[in-house]
């Protein structure tokens, strides 16, 4: 061997053998991709984990406290027991709007993580509709619903212009924005709109033609309003043909935009809708529950519409079974605070054990696992 | 005026340390290619274990910033799991981690008996004879230990990411994977590692904020100040000294809120809470508009890696 | 003396795709030993397994006649196996020597830095190139990257070196530098395995010759007995025809192209000055090696980027004026008759995880074809689908609503040609259509684009494989360094195009 061909191949193959096979008692692990699994082996996986989340959450709250009997009464309350199942209905309305305000975002692949600062600009205006006393007295409830509409599509613009224009990250601006929402609120509900009767901070109660009317059952519009809001957004995202832009949109946007998807407009049309909706949770929370604009009234909805467009998988239909799901949970939660003074917060802890259940279920639905000897 | 300066000086390096080490601890995970949201949660777990672990061992401050590290970092076997092992979409995963996080710490605040008791923290501890010096003793040498530690830490850092082997294949991972994988290296217990040693340093930036800034536990107390962290590294470019920088900004937003106040200047209260978040915004902006190049965002940042999977 | 690697038997399937079945090779010290065969005939995958990259489902491995599990590149790298991939596994902002640094962990950062830039300099010279061990990657060509890949596996004490398809990416003459460059690596005493589907090289170069096809190695010969047909033989199965060109004359220029230029992207401008125009009736083939502008070419002609200058117009048969479209988004361009077959199906031809339905139906949506903006026709796109479907032979359809995603190359791409091609367009620009497919339907392909242009359409067909060019183009440009440097009428003289496609600098 000459010089240079010592300098090229420096490494003799004695060193081959010595590296030897690494012992492996068990083998080695192999993923494998699964293509495509049955439907109802994937319903099965995603209940499997579902009922795994809330027999963790279940046993977090047991030893937080509270006796498990009593955990599983009030679940069942919620069905069985007529007034809850009335405020399961009443919770279900704005559950139902911030869920398929999230789901039409998440079709676009835009991440409104601002659903509470638009529920608080929806909240705001049709509050300011009610306290100016704006229209006549008739046409005041759809006068309210359609300013927090408006205002709940000017807020979500900010980020979707700011990810548009400048590629912002839609995740973090949402997100920080939703601060800003809640100190404008505070400054309003500390400031001018502090009601002057009892001085607290939430504005005045609102006059009987500013209240979503009773439609029976103890359950006000809000529910019809949103179950037809969700057959609206149902039939756009399935058979209009911005809803066919959609899925491209979703699926491959570099793609769509090749074959002629006008990624602008039907982009820009999502954002809006997403905006809308959730404000409109804005507005029939005050509107249909509190009947007063108060500090914390959006607290909870944001990532619960996130939870509920996930498992949902974006579809609205599906977004109003898990909604009314959610509202039990709410329900719950509730009770429990008073009971048990477990905090409210609980129902986010809940939710977020359930997505990461769902989330890594997903795993074993799209992989096969193999041990290689 | 010259009092508000010096007093607005002298807060402000206390104020910018969480977002300091909140953001390095990031950048530490994100330059393995992990896209981390939940520092938010992270920084929560951190405060309550500092405030717990100070109620429960007796009151010593550092021990109680030691457990909030190891508490974050706990917690974040959690998100590693899913998103290294599970692959998890990793901004699905960072949201859950989060509003877990947030519940979870009030849940166990509450029950614990926790919140709203105040403790004497960390004091600070002038280094005499420099402490003595007119301005700059009060401002850079009357601050409390993690202040004077947060240099070192940074030097510790990027030391490790830019000279040394493991930094190097740290980095590698977050670059190319394929690459990595093809050198021989276990992607995952690197991210793995940088997942749970990032989460310490965002653990102890919650600890601080809670057993030095404000002595006391409250819900909720980090108050977005995890996405603040999040953002300035992307201002940062995933550089450790460019992310002090952004620190420093904002711990200068923050500090100046009270002082705005003292000045007897009359600006709504709650419009002057509301500038770190429109500051972190316009900051974004100012990012984006520059453009990206230099910027070392990991090129494989937010992407699980698959060998097997044939494309 | 015992082969350098002998693989047995190997087997590899993922999913449903069986990739190899019971492959067999081997290769012994000091020579060089080609692998050829057509693209998914298994040659990749074979080497993955024996880079330790994939793990076989069965079959052995042994090197220098010791039997090896490799459970992954550390092991195999360890047993001296070093693969340089078609895609180099370099990371692109690390330097040289990081990047060399990476693959053989010296000690400290800082001792180990210098001396392995000391060892790549006395590598590099041994080999007979200089290479600056500071350099970033990302400024280096891809020439001098696969350098760098090559030297990193040498570091390594690889003394089995499999190289994939190494000169798919090069000019004609870094081409015959680097295989003269890995015929004295093996000379010298290591195993070179040369993973290729161009026989020319494999006749001028390799001294063994191997041979895959659909996921087996058919034959081991020598390839200075063999002649190319049998080869080719070998290679393809039976034999294929090529389409026959028909002679018809083409008429008026439809598309015209001047003085385009892309925008500069990180420091260098891929597309500088293209100009030419296209005829209908006409196939205007766009020859060169990869690399030369031709992507940004193409994404300027169906509107996916704009072009930092210069203009694109299209004038309508009978009409005086031409109509400019430089500016124009993808959507008008489609209105005005352009359609589109992008290099990279899966990410620019498909949306891969929706429905067949979808795919092809949203080539004709905004039409108002299939319903209208508030209620679209399901039931109208999938009988379309259908009966786009049989027109265009895709095959492996179980359901209409199965992933597009599912569907081999081959069937993919007659799905983008579908809907592509059935609405009649003027203007086709078709980018590698026949890339990673096997050869009936690349015949398929070909076959489709003839027949689109004998109905009077102006075809560009822009391709990296020279025979695909000469075999159906009227005309020919070869584009160099982002021009076009030469046009050729049909039949080109091969050597001729091949002499523009390096000679220009």
């Amino acid at each position: 061997m000459s010089d240079r061909e010592a300098t090229l191949l420096a490494l003799p193959l004695s060193r081959a053998g010595a590296a030897g096979n690494g012992y492996r008692p068990f083998g080695r692990m192999i993923l494998e991709v699964r293509l495509d699994m049955p439907a109802w082996k994937q319903v099965v996986a995603v209940a499997c984990s579902i009922i795994i989340g809330m027999f963790i959450s279940a046993m977090i709250l047991v030893v937080s406290g509270v006796p498990p009997a009593e955990l599983v009464s009030e679940f069942a309350s919620n069905v069985f027991d007529r007034q809850s199942f009335q405020a399961v209905l009443v919770q279900a309305a704005p559950l139902i709007l911030v869920g398929i305000a999230a789901s039409i975002g998440f079709r676009a692949r835009f991440w409104n993580l601002g659903l509470e600062g638009q529920m608080v600009w929806g909240g705001i205006a049709a509050t300011a509709v009610s306290i100016y006393h704006v229209g006549p007295e008739v046409l005041r409830l759809p006068i309210m619903a359609i300013a927090a509409m408006l205002a709940g599509m000017a807020w979500v613009a900010i980020p979707a212009l700011l990810r548009l224009r400048f590629a912002v990250n839609e995740i973090i601006s949402t997100l920080l924005l939703n601060y800003v929402a809640t100190y404008f609120l505070y400054d309003l509900l500390y400031g001018s709109w502090k009601d002057p009767v009892d001085a607290f901070p939430h504005s005045t109660i609102y006059a009987s033609a500013e209240r979503l009317p009773d439609i029976g059952y103890g359950v006000n519009a809000a529910l019809p309003l949103a179950l037809a809001l969700v057959l609206v957004v149902w039939w756009y995202g399935e058979f209009s043909r911005f809803g066919f832009y959609l899925k491209f949109i979703y699926a491959n946007p570099a793609m769509g935009r090749l074959v002629g998807v006008p990624i602008m407009p039907v982009v820009w049309t999502a954002v809006l809708m997403s905006g809308a909706l959730a404000a409109l949770g804005g507005f029939v929370v005050p509107s249909g529950i509190a009947g007063r604009l108060t500090q914390g009234f959006f607290e909870g909805y944001g990532f619960s519409g996130v939870l509920i467009a996930f498992l949902a998988r974006n579809n609205a239909i599906a977004a109003a079974i898990v909604a009314v799901l959610i509202a039990m949970l709410f329900v719950t939660g509730q009770s429990f605070q008073i009971f048990y003074q477990i905090p409210f917060s609980m129902v986010q802890m809940i939710q977020a054990i359930i997505v990461m259940c769902v989330a890594a279920s997903e795993f074993f639905i799209r992989h096969r696992i193999r041990w290689q000897r | 005026m010259h009092d508000i300066i010096v007093s607005w000086l002298t807060n402000l390096p206390s104020l910018a340390v969480p977002y300091a080490l909140a953001s390095l601890g990031l950048i530490i995970s994100e330059r393995s290619g992990v896209l981390s949201l939940g520092a938010e949660g992270l920084m929560l777990v951190g405060a309550l274990a500092g405030v717990a672990a100070y109620l429960s061992f007796g009151g010593y401050p550092l021990l109680a910033l030691v457990v909030a590290m190891v508490a974050a970092a706990v917690v974040s076997i959690l998100f590693a799991v899913l998103v290294v092992l599970l692959r998890v979409n990793q901004v699905i995963a960072g949201l859950a981690l989060v509003f877990f996080c947030q519940g979870f710490t009030n849940l166990v605040g509450t029950v614990a008996n926790w919140s709203n008791h105040t403790i004497s923290g960390l004091h600070t501890l002038p280094i005499y004879p420099l402490s003595e010096l007119p301005i700059v003793g009060r401002v850079l040498f009357s601050q409390d230990l993690i202040v004077y530690l947060t240099i070192p830490i940074f030097i510790a850092v990027s030391y490790f990411l830019n000279r040394t082997n493991t930094g190097l294949r740290l980095r590698a991972i977050g670059e190319n994977p394929e690459a990595a994988d093809a050198a021989g290296l276990n992607i995952y217990l690197y991210r793995f590692a940088a997942v749970i040693g990032g989460s310490a340093l965002v653990g102890l930036a919650g600890g601080y904020l809670s057993v030095v800034s404000a002595k006391i536990w409250i819900a909720g107390m980090t108050s977005g100040r995890g996405w603040i962290a999040v953002a300035l590294v992307i201002f940062a470019r995933w550089h450790p000294w460019r992310a002090l920088l952004g620190a420093l900004l904002f711990g200068a937003i923050e500090a100046l809120i009270p002082q705005v106040a003292a000045a007897a200047i009359r600006v709504p209260q709650y419009f002057m809470l509301m500038t770190p978040y429109v500051a972190t915004l316009a900051v974004m902006v100012w990012q984006e508009v520059r453009g990206r190049i230099g910027s070392d965002e990991p090129a494989a940042l937010g992407q699980p890696y698959v060998r097997e999977e044939r494309t | 003396m015992a082969p350098a690697l002998e693989l047995s038997r190997i087997t590899k399937s993922f999913g449903d795709f069986l990739a190899l079945d019971g492959a067999n090779l081997s290769v012994d010290y000091g020579e060089v030993h080609a692998l050829l065969g057509e693209n998914g005939a298994g040659k990749s995958s074979l080497m993955n397994v024996a880079a330790g990259l994939y793990s076989p489902d069965s079959g052995s491995i042994e090197v220098a006649g010791v039997p090896c599990r490799f459970f992954g590149p550390r092991e195999s790298m360890q047993h001296g196996v070093g693969m340089i991939h078609q895609n180099f596994k370099l990371v692109k902002r690390f330097t040289v020597a990081e990047n060399v640094l990476l693959a053989n962990p010296r000690g400290s950062f800082r001792s180990a830095k210098s001396a392995i830039e000391r060892e790549i300099r006395e590598k590099a010279e041994a080999l007979g190139f200089s290479l600056d061990p500071a350099r970033r990657v990302d400024r280096l060509s891809i020439a001098e990257q696969q350098r760098v890949e090559i030297i990193k596996a040498l570091v390594a004490g690889a003394r089995i070196l499999i190289l994939d398809e190494p000169t798919a990416v090069l000019t004609e003459g870094e081409a015959q530098r680097l295989l003269t460059m890995v015929r004295d690596i093996a000379e010298r005493g290591a195993a070179v395995i040369l993973v290729t589907h161009k026989l020319r090289d494999v006749k001028t170069f390799a001294h063994r010759v191997t041979i895959m096809r659909g996921g087996r190695t058919r034959a081991t010969v020598d390839p200075r007995q063999a002649t190319a047909e049998e080869l080719t033989t070998l290679m393809v199965g039976s034999n294929v025809v090529t389409p026959s060109r028909s002679v018809k004359s083409a008429g008026a220029v439809r598309l015209s192209v001047s003085g385009l230029a892309s925008a500069t992207v990180e420091g260098h401008t891929p597309l500088v000055d293209a100009t030419f125009s296209v005829r209908s009736g006409e196939i205007y083939g766009i020859a060169g090696v990869g690399g030369n502008g031709q992507t940004e070419l193409a994404e300027a002609l169906v509107g996916g980027r704009q072009p930092g200058a210069g203009v694109i117009s299209i004038r309508e048969p009978g009409s005086a004026k031409p109509t400019e479209i430089t500016a124009a988004t993808p959507r008008q361009r489609r209105d005005d008759g352009v359609a589109s077959v992008p290099a990279d199906r899966q990410s620019f031809g498909l949306a891969t995880r929706l429905s067949i339905v979808d795919n092809f139906a949203i080539g004709f949506v905004h039409e108002g074809r299939f319903g209208s903006a508030a209620l679209i026709d399901r039931a109208r796109m999938r009988r379309a689908t259908e009966v786009a479907l049989r027109e265009f032979e895709v095959q492996g359809v179980r359901s209409l609503w199965q992933r597009a995603g599912t569907l081999s190359g081959g069937n993919a791409q007659k799905l983008i040609l579908a809907r592509e091609l059935s609405r009649t367009p003027s203007i086709i620009v078709a980018h590698s259509p026949t890339r990673g497919l096997d050869v009936r339907a690349c015949a398929a392909v070909h076959s489709r684009l003839v027949a689109a242009r004998d109905a009077g359409a102006a075809v560009v067909l822009i391709s990296e494989d020279l025979d695909e060019v000469l075999g159906i183009a009227d005309r020919v440009g070869v584009m160099t360094r982002g021009r076009i440097v030469a046009e050729f009428d049909a039949p080109a003289d091969r050597h001729a195009v091949g002499r523009a496609m390096v000679d220009h600098v």
